[in-house]
């Protein structure tokens, strides 16, 4: 992300005269909005002051050695920066969030630490930096696509179709093949008329022909023209088969391809670049946008080119036909393309108010259908049946309206289009009976010039469509660019895990200038069960995905049996730690799928056993279908507990020597988590057992208990010392019971 | 939680001791060993670990907002009994920001990150029970925190790639900026104001969609 920018002139030379000397510029960030405008202003921060420019003024200046503290606050259509300056807090700029938040959150970091360092009179130190990426253009100040860093308004076109072309390797020849076709339609379409104007010459209308017999050389003549005719129909329609069905072939061998790329790509990209990316995005780009590139190559492209081709051709042919005549034809077009390209906007305008009016009736049924409960309880059935009425309405009368438009409008833009076709008609007929033309050249010109129409009403759709696929293709490429950022050494070792875990002064942050874990050392010796502990958001899911290596840590290392994870396979790493999650995700599959997931190729032996560990095995055995039954979205709906008991068979099953447990309990009521407690009791047995959970009593039987706050390993021990120190984990014990309305006594130092 | 305790007026004579205590236990969890021996155990009372500060009603009698020396608004609190309160920093919000802008206004302390989410000291019910200067003062600072420009002019509409891009004249200048579904973007209300809100954060209104000019109303029309 941009921390300097480049000011102008007049700005640069206002910064000059108010700056002393040695006072380096260490930040420059656009500022959006003075007063009640918009403007293109520059905080410039130097090591002495902040310096608020605009239009060539200096308009704020601030010394950071009498500024303490400094903050962002998001407000409705703007955002503010502000800093404590001699103790009170003071507004130094505003400025538009999307575009600028981020920068600023690292201003505020970056300021701070100048403000301590200019009052201690130490030197400003090296500006800070930050990898988080750019949402908008840096070009033309337009926003990327969602999800992407891509501007369609600045990629290069040439570059994209580029790596297309290196897309199609295997599949260039058929891909081709479409277009020899186009070649070949486009010349029929051309030669049939020529021959009809033979036949009709030479035949139709030659008087001499009318007593001839059948057999006589001019009759064969004829019937040649005949079996032309059907023989080039023939082979034209054959290319089409061919065509369609190399067409199925190549389009879905594409397909297939693209999908299988970027599906590999996704799985194996890390989470922090997934998690950026909706689950809708990605399916839209897997589906949905090699749809879109695909049937641009395989259809739009070769028709494309057969549109294009016939209507120059057709221009230059009509032209050299009849230069006089072939003015009749271009003599419309305008007015033609003028009428589409309005019509096109009625139209579009029509069927978007229909569609967004029927939009809203769905919406009011999706609605009020979910909430068909509250709507009853609420007795308010009236209003919703008036509400609907009133919107169905309004969507039906549009609907009318739209249909009664379209279908006065069509036959009239039909009569423009054929308005050139009228003129040949008068102009043909008038050179026909001077004698200036045959019949023939006239059917000829005739079919060339209707042509020309064809091509002429796709115009319009054209650059539609090529954007379209271009976004298309450009998200795809995208992901298929994309490095992952959590990656295996070249040779990483695949050791056999025992179980002892170091933290070592470890710092992480999502965004660089944002840290989520400070500092956190710890160590854990095997078959140890942590507890982890705090509030929410202060880090403790993080401290898991590190230990998981889903991310990696930006300071400091982690350590399991004397190795740095770094050095260990991700592979290796992963299928040694079992996960339970608070959101259990099972797969549509039955129950021994399931639980086989993280080991495909386990026994019925060890389904079992993995269920009873679990305390899974009774209910499971008690379903109709026993471990055969099918769960997931479409299957039988497991309750919480039971399909937490799932989760943790299918966490044991390859008998991790790692035991991760995040929240796998908070969702469950006390009797169900006895339950699982006794599993958990069991199977944290000689495992190194991390357990995550907001209910403090899930985490009596922890050996030891981590306590975090705002990132910051604050408190370490068991529960008795815990409780001893008074401390943070006291105050949450405390808060807890009181939630809970146990008796509070001082003296009742046990939780559950 | 325990922070919250530090605003906590009510709780004022337990509020030393315990604020120090409280940050001996962040710095170094070793060293909170020692002194959480004896003082501390009579004086954190469970109960008000969870205690809020009640919100009180603001009238011209009990509040007096002015320009604090950074130029955002202080407040002095007078309460019934005991001394008056004094906020040097308050920030004011709008309860409903689209209906009701000069009614239901939240006074709190501002938001911040040691202390998270600050708590509403009170509620201004009507801003016009209070005297010119006060509602200078404060409506100042309500112009700056929900900034929204008046679209007098749409000059262009334009979709391409998915997002609708558009170019228009506001109160606040010459805008462009961009909508990723203009159909969510696009709010219009009962009374027909129209509200935008864009890709970047942006908010833009538009009072009375039928006194725009022809071009204008005809590229918003169909979304509304």
């Amino acid at each position: 992300m941009k921390l300097m920018y480049e000011l102008g002139a007049e700005d640069q030379a206002a910064l000059d005269a108010a700056r002393t000397e040695g006072e380096e510029l260490l930040y420059c960030v656009p500022f959006n909005i003075y007063g009640e405008s918009f403007v293109n202003g520059f905080t410039a921060v130097t090591g002495r002051r902040i310096y608020c420019i605009l239009h060539g003024r200096i308009v704020g200046q601030y010394e950071l050695a009498r500024c303490t503290e400094f903050s962002t606050s998001v407000m409705y259509g703007n955002c503010a920066f502000y800093g404590v300056v001699d103790g009170s807090t003071t507004m130094i700029c505003r400025f538009i969030s999307g575009r600028n938040l981020p920068r600023y959150s690292v201003l505020v970091k970056a300021c701070e630490l100048l403000a301590e360092r200019a009052a201690a009179g130490e030197r400003p130190g090296d500006p800070l930096t930050n990898s988080e990426p750019e949402r908008f253009c840096p070009k033309c100040g337009r926003p990327f696509i969602h999800g992407t860093m891509m501007c369609p308004f600045c990629r290069s076109k040439k570059e994209v179709y580029k790596k297309l072309w290196g897309l199609t390797k295997g599949l260039r020849l058929m891909l081709m093949f479409p277009l020899l076709v186009a070649v070949f339609s486009v010349a029929f379409q051309f030669i049939v008329p020529a021959i009809q104007k033979t036949a009709v010459n030479e035949y139709l209308t030659n008087e001499n022909m009318r007593h001839i017999s059948i057999g006589s050389p001019e009759m064969r003549g004829f019937i040649v023209i005949i079996v032309a005719i059907v023989v080039i129909d023939l082979f034209q329609r054959l290319l089409g088969v061919i065509q369609g069905r190399l067409n199925a072939i190549s389009g879905n061998k594409f397909t297939l391809m693209m999908r299988a790329l970027l599906y590999e790509k996704i799985q194996n990209l890390s989470l922090a670049s997934i998690s950026n990316k909706s689950t809708g995005d990605l399916m839209g780009r897997i589906t949905g946008d090699v749809g879109v590139v695909q049937g641009f190559m395989t259809g739009q492209l070769p028709n494309l080119f057969i549109q294009a081709v016939s209507f120059l051709l057709a221009i230059v042919l009509l032209v050299g036909l009849d230069p006089i005549m072939s003015l009749f034809v271009f003599v419309p077009i305008p007015l033609v393309v003028f009428l589409v390209s309005k019509f096109w906007e009625t139209v579009q305008f029509r069927n978007r108010k229909a569609w967004m009016l029927n939009r809203r009736v769905n919406q009011l049924l999706q609605d009020t259908l979910n909430g068909i409960r509250v709507v009853k309880t609420f007795g308010s059935e009236e209003r919703e049946i008036a509400r609907f009425a009133g919107a169905t309405e309004r969507s039906s009368s549009q609907n009318e309206s739209n249909a009664k438009i379209f279908d006065t409008i069509f036959p009239l833009l039909g009569f423009a289009v054929r308005f050139g076709s009228y003129l040949i008609l008068f102009y043909g007929n008038y050179m026909l009976f001077k004698g200036a033309m045959t019949v023939g050249a006239l059917h000829q010109f005739n079919s060339y010039a209707n042509i020309i129409y064809g091509p002429l009403l796709y115009i319009t759709f054209i650059p539609r469509n090529i954007s379209n696929f271009l976004t298309s293709l450009g998200k795809i490429l995208e992901i298929l660019e994309e490095q992952p950022e959590v990656a295996d050494i070249s040779m990483p070792i695949d050791i056999r895990i025992e179980g002892d875990i170091s933290f070592r002064n470890v710092t992480f942050g999502y965004e660089s200038y944002n840290p989520v874990l400070e500092h956190v050392s710890f160590d854990v010796k095997r078959g140890e069960m942590i507890g982890i502990v705090g509030h929410s958001g202060s880090g403790k899911t993080t401290l898991i995905n590190l230990l998981m290596r889903l991310y990696d840590v930006t300071e400091g290392e982690i350590v399991i049996d004397d190795v740095n994870i770094k050095q260990i396979s991700q592979n290796a790493l992963r299928s040694q730690i079992g996960v339970v999650l608070q959101e259990t995700h099972l797969f549509s599959g039955s129950i021994r799928d399931n639980i086989r997931y993280s080991k495909p190729l386990a026994s019925d032996d060890e389904v079992v056993a993995a269920a009873k560990l679990a305390n899974a095995h009774d209910f499971i055995v008690n379903l109709p279908e026993g471990y055969n039954t099918i769960v997931g979205e479409k299957g039988y709906s497991l309750s919480g507990g039971e399909r937490q008991r799932v989760a943790i068979a299918r966490a044991l099953i390859h008998d991790p020597q790692i035991l991760i447990l995040d929240e796998a309990t908070a969702a469950l009521d006390t009797e169900t988590e006895k339950l699982i407690q006794d599993a958990i009791n069991k199977l944290t047995e000689n495992r190194t057992t991390f357990a995550i959970a907001h209910r403090l009593s899930t985490l009596r039987n922890a050996d030891r208990l981590i306590v975090l706050d705002r990132g910051k390993l604050v408190e370490c021990g068991t529960h008795q010392e815990l409780l001893d120190l008074k401390g943070f984990y006291w105050r949450l014990v405390m808060a807890q019971r009181q939630d809970s309305g146990f008796v509070k006594k001082h003296e009742s130092a046990h939780v559950s | 939680m325990a922070e919250e305790k530090k605003t906590d007026a009510a709780a004022a004579p337990e509020k030393k001791t315990e604020t120090k205590k409280d940050d001996a236990s962040e710095k170094d969890p070793k060293k909170t060993a020692a002194p959480a021996g004896e003082p501390e155990e009579e004086e954190i009372n469970p109960d008000d670990l969870f205690k809020r500060r009640p919100s009180v009603d603001l009238t011209p009698q009990n509040a007096h907002f002015v320009t604090s020396k950074g130029g955002m608004i202080s407040l002095t609190l007078e309460h019934e009994e005991g001394e008056p309160e004094f906020f040097e920093r308050v920030v004011v919000m709008r309860s409903f920001p689209i209906t009701a802008p000069d009614e239901f206004l939240s006074v709190r302390e501002p938001d911040t990150r040691k202390k998270g989410r600050g708590a509403e000291i009170g509620m201004i019910r009507r801003l016009s029970d209070f005297d010119e200067a006060t509602r200078a003062i404060i409506n100042a600072e309500l112009e700056l925190r929900y900034f929204t420009p008046v679209i007098q002019k749409i000059l262009s509409v334009k979709e391409k790639f998915g997002y609708s891009y558009w170019e228009a004249e506001t109160t606040a200048g010459k805008v462009s900026f961009v909508l990723n579904n203009p159909f969510s973007n696009i709010r219009v209300l009962e009374d027909q104001r129209i509200y935008i809100s864009d890709m970047d954060g942006n908010s833009f209104v538009i009072p009375d969609p039928t006194a725009l000019d022809r071009a204008s109303y005809r590229r918003i029309e169909v979304y509304i």
